[in-house]
């Protein structure tokens, strides 16, 4: 496959530069274009649990950018009941085949660290986040100690 | 509620023939009734028999397949079809088949059926009996040892308490169904099978939350092994289908979600659904043999799954009596409305449509080129043959569609520049005079002249037809250059293609490819069955168009809509899961160019790309951007940055998917060893460009382009600019500059910046042509949407007309044809806008490349 040596060469960096808040790296090898992988944010009220994901790279990647799918339910403005993740750096206009998967994930990390209420996905979550902080860090949480997967013990 | 618990609850679909034999209606008053018979099964699509004139014991021996679930709920229902009204109900009975299949163990096969028809009566709050309805039902098979295991909590069951419970008149009113078995022929009668709206509500209710007992069931037990119980599935030896080799595309995250949404219900049969070695699902699909990460959908009600001799897989859609190779989901029955719903403006879009009136023949064009036997311009295409008349004049003949004409194909159209190139008549000389004009010396003669002496050379303001070069740059003239050739290569008399509207397009198909190519330029003489009518042109013209509207039924998989926007097509990669896809494109070949001799136009048009490649023009990297915007802005990254040290990791080979399968390729020999660096990207670049505009599409390119050539030579076509063929082939239309006006949005300008002023005077003073051109220039089509402006579509959706101020006065206007977009730069003055905007209009090549 023609993304095969780029995505072993971006699969072997991240593995080596050892990110704290993404692990369990899993991949088939007979199909290197899904990967899954634990997001471990760092911030409340996420930091009580950890998210997986999913990211798909389609076959004509690294022309076409990878899509990112949460697998684990999270209380979140910009990530939606159904997992989907609007996330600026693979997005149609800004994707660039130089972008790293690396720098797709930092980008996410951030953005479950800090939502941006500004472009949300879940309007109701985004108000309640601008409106009563208080609220939704409660709700959250909860959320996310009800839902999300066990952090790694280290 | 009923309805919806219905449908989902039974394991799957199965098919379920019902034949219509005939109804004894008791005829009230003297008029006779015209009854018809409507089957709606779980309130889906209903399908209906032919109406029968005036009689109260009507036959129709009419059979449908319907798809049903176990516990599907069947309406049959007669009614009286009127001239004028609104049709009425004579009477109605609703079945509910899993009480039959219950008393009959799970055999709906061979077994007559007598229903009571009721009607609501005026006199009485109890429906009355007003008929018979005699039917049969065949076919359905179920193994109820899977319903009534989980099921024993059934107490509504046909034979349980509360039917015989029931209060005694429950049997008066709702009069039961007879049904009997006909391979037995002994009388079963199930009395008061029938759950009736009324009555069926209560036991619905009651039985809905049991009902989703078994699903559940058979949703666990997924886990452990095939999910449907298919007759077919035994014969298929297990385990000799994989996971699939190749994954989801983009589209993962819209498969996610149907995915959700769809868990619950049954998979269609032959299915089954797999995990692999990593814990993840999939599908196998036993009837093809192939595996798919989707989770396939249950075909839609109406909808049948077929072989043809052949073994193949195809699919019957019994609403529309139609078949396609692709299994319908819901994505492509939504393009399917769609493209239905298009149908009722067709014929008024065509009327709207025109071109210029059709000239006379033009005057007779001189050989453009006078040939030497070796005249350095290469072979004549294939087929073509050079010759001499008697006087000497040379002409050339086209075995493959028997036409003639006095100009090279190989020059044809074209402004021949590289006659500079040819050496001058001996003894002629070349200077130039103190203002550096050029003139010829003929040192034979002593003479001097301005004109240049080396044949089809432009002759002072004439271009190469002799007639003024400004001229010849025109549409017109272009138009009546083609028109001539058409005529001149007329044949006498007429071909009839008869057709019936409701299977217009494959009676067209077998009609055209059975005549010889060449006969297709013969008058047309259309009939359309059962409708009176001479073919004076209105019906031909109807033809046209229709047959490619009919082309692009989304069923056919031969095109698909470019990129989301919703007008120009392209050849579908997908197109080969079609058998005969190769022969269809040579149709439609054969019958575009039967469109463009005629002079008729068709519905709707192709991408810029795909004109540009029936031009053999070379496609550029530009092309790309209005069918795969992504996929262009990565190139153009690549051009304009340094690649070397950024890790792109790329190779001179590529990947694209189709139909889940993904294709590899080299881009050249070894590609997948040679590594892209800053060094050979130009290489690579071209490569990928040649690759993208052709990818899955180069066979039925070349059957479309073979089909063409046999009726009219492809090379007749090179007087015109792609832009230009789109006008000839898809006519213009009356452009509304106000609604234009009305729905267009600015950016770094307003309504009133003077250049967004100037452009609309500019607008408005132009004639249609230009305006046609202009919309051309800036959204890639000439057609105005049907709903007009407010419904232009971009790459994205919806996309308004948008005028941006971008750049300075010196540079000409750009265009953004998947955003709508024209950059205009702030020019200073209405005739600096003019100038640049009809200079930016008229040439073909796409200005702004990078």
């Amino acid at each position: 496959m023609a993304a095969t040596r780029r995505l072993q060469k971006e699969l072997g960096d991240i593995r080596n530069s050892g990110l704290k808040s993404f692990r369990d790296i899993q991949v088939d090898e007979t199909n290197i274009l899904t990967w899954q992988g634990l997001i471990v944010p760092d911030n409340p009220p996420y930091n009580k649990g950890a998210f997986k994901i999913e990211i798909n790279f389609p076959a004509e990647y690294p022309f076409k950018p990878p899509k990112i799918n949460f697998k684990t339910k999270i209380y979140h403005p910009n990530i939606d009941e159904k997992g989907q993740v609007c996330l600026p750096i693979i997005s149609a206009e800004n994707w660039k085949p130089a972008t790293k998967t690396e720098q797709v994930i930092q980008a996410l990390v951030a953005l479950v660290n800090e939502p941006e209420p500004e472009h949300p996905l879940r309007g109701d979550l985004a108000e309640e986040y601008l409106k009563d902080k208080k609220k939704f860090a409660k709700n959250a949480e909860d959320y996310t100690k009800k839902h999300s997967e066990k952090r790694p013990a280290d | 509620m009923d309805q919806a618990q219905g449908s989902v609850s039974g394991s799957d679909l199965h098919q379920l023939s019902i034949t219509v034999e005939c109804a004894h209606l008791r005829s009230s008053t003297l008029l006779k009734p015209t009854p018809y018979v409507e089957i709606i099964v779980d309130e889906k699509t209903p399908q209906k028999t032919e109406t029968v004139k005036t009689n109260s014991q009507p036959k129709w021996n009419e059979t449908f397949t319907c798809l049903v679930t176990p516990h599907s709920k069947i309406l049959f229902s007669v009614k009286d079809h009127n001239n004028f009204r609104k049709d009425t109900v004579i009477g109605e009975k609703k079945i509910d088949l899993f009480t039959l299949l219950f008393h009959f163990n799970g055999k709906c096969d061979n077994l007559d059926l007598t229903l009571d028809l009721m009607s609501d009566s005026k006199q009485s709050d109890a429906p009355l009996k007003v008929g018979e309805l005699v039917c049969s039902l065949k076919g359905l098979v179920v193994d109820m040892s899977s319903y009534v295991r989980s099921n024993d909590s059934l107490p509504l069951g046909p034979l349980g308490p509360s039917n015989t419970e029931g209060p005694s008149n429950r049997n008066v009113f709702m009069n039961g169904i007879k049904a009997k078995l006909k391979s037995q022929g002994a009388e079963n009668v199930v009395p008061s099978l029938s759950s009736s709206s009324t009555s069926s509500m209560t036991s619905s209710s009651r039985s809905s939350t049991e009902r989703i007992e078994p699903r559940r069931s058979q949703v666990n037990s997924v886990a452990s092994g095939p999910v449907s119980v298919s007759s077919s599935n035994n014969s298929i030896p297990n385990g000799c289908i994989g996971p699939p080799v190749t994954v989801p595309n983009g589209n993962i995250v819209h498969n996610e979600t149907e995915e959700n949404r769809t868990d619950n219900e049954p998979l269609p049969p032959g299915w089954e659904m797999r995990f692999d070695t990593y814990g993840r699902r999939y599908y196998v699909d036993h009837n093809t043999r192939s595996t798919s990460w989707e989770r396939p959908q249950p075909l839609p009600p109406g909808w049948e799954m077929r072989r043809d001799p052949r073994g193949r897989v195809y699919y019957v859609d019994h609403n529309a009596r139609t078949t396609t190779w692709q299994r319908p989901n819901s994505e492509r029955l939504q393009h399917y409305q769609q493209w239905q719903g298009q149908r009722q403006h067709i014929v008024s879009q065509g009327n709207q449509r025109f071109l210029y009136p059709q000239h006379q023949p033009a005057p007779v064009p001189g050989p453009s080129v006078i040939t030497e036997e070796d005249d350095g311009l290469g072979p004549l295409p294939a087929g073509w043959e050079r010759r001499v008349q008697p006087e000497g004049r040379v002409y050339f003949v086209n075995h493959k569609n028997r036409t003639t004409q006095w100009e090279d194909p190989r020059t044809q159209g074209q402004e021949i520049s590289d006659v500079e190139e040819l050496p001058l008549p001996p003894g002629w000389e070349i200077r130039y005079t103190e203002d550096n004009k050029r003139y010829f010396v003929d040192h034979n003669t002593k003479t001097t002249t301005f004109d240049d002496p080396r044949p089809g050379a432009p002759k002072g303001p004439k271009g190469v037809y002799g007639v003024p070069r400004a001229y010849e740059r025109s549409f017109k003239w272009k138009i009546s250059q083609f028109r001539f050739l058409c005529q001149s290569n007329a044949l006498p008399s007429h071909i009839k293609i008869q057709v019936t509207r409701q299977t217009l397009f494959e009676d067209s198909f077998h009609t055209i490819m059975r005549l010889p190519a060449y006969e297709l330029r013969r008058r047309l003489y259309i009939i359309f069955k059962g409708e009176e009518g001479l073919d004076y042109g209105g019906i031909s013209r109807e033809w046209f168009f229709l047959v490619s509207h009919e082309a692009l039924n989304p069923m056919y998989c031969l095109f698909e809509y470019a990129n989301k926007n919703n007008y120009s097509l392209q050849i579908n990669p997908a197109s080969y899961v079609n058998p005969e896809h190769l022969t269809y494109f040579k149709f439609i070949g054969r019958f575009i160019a039967m469109a463009l001799y005629h002079g008729r136009f068709i519905y709707s048009g192709f991408t810029m790309p795909f004109y540009k490649r029936m031009l053999a023009k070379k496609l550029v990297m530009k092309d790309i951007e209005s069918i795969d915007p992504e996929f262009y802005n990565s190139l153009v990254w690549i051009k304009e940055n340094n690649i070397d040290d950024c890790g792109l990791e790329l190779f001179y080979s590529v990947d694209f998917e189709v139909l889940g399968q993904i294709v590899h390729h080299e881009l050249k020999k070894n590609g997948d060893k040679e590594k892209v660096t800053e060094e050979n990207k130009e290489e690579y670049l071209t490569l990928m460009t040649d690759w993208r505009m052709t990818r899955g599409i180069e066979q039925q390119t070349q059957a479309f382009l073979d089909g063409f050539n046999e009726v009219v030579p492809i090379e007749w076509l090179k007087y015109f600019d792609e832009r230009e063929l789109e006008l000839l082939l898809c006519g213009m239309q009356e452009i509304d500059v106000e609604d234009w006006q009305r729905h267009t949005i600015y950016r770094h300008y307003t309504r009133s910046s003077k250049p967004v002023v100037w452009f609309w005077q500019f607008v408005k003073q132009s004639d249609n042509e230009k305006r046609a051109r202009l919309l051309q220039f800036v959204t890639g089509t000439c057609r105005v949407p049907v709903g007009g402006f407010a419904e232009l579509m971009g790459s994205n959706g919806p996309q308004r007309f948008c005028i941006e101020k971008v750049g300075k006065e010196s540079w000409l206007p750009r265009s953004h044809t998947c955003f709508n977009r024209l950059d205009l730069p702030p020019y200073k003055s209405y005739e600096q806008l003019v100038e640049k905007l009809t200079y930016a209009i008229e040439e073909t090549d796409t200005f702004g490349q990078e």
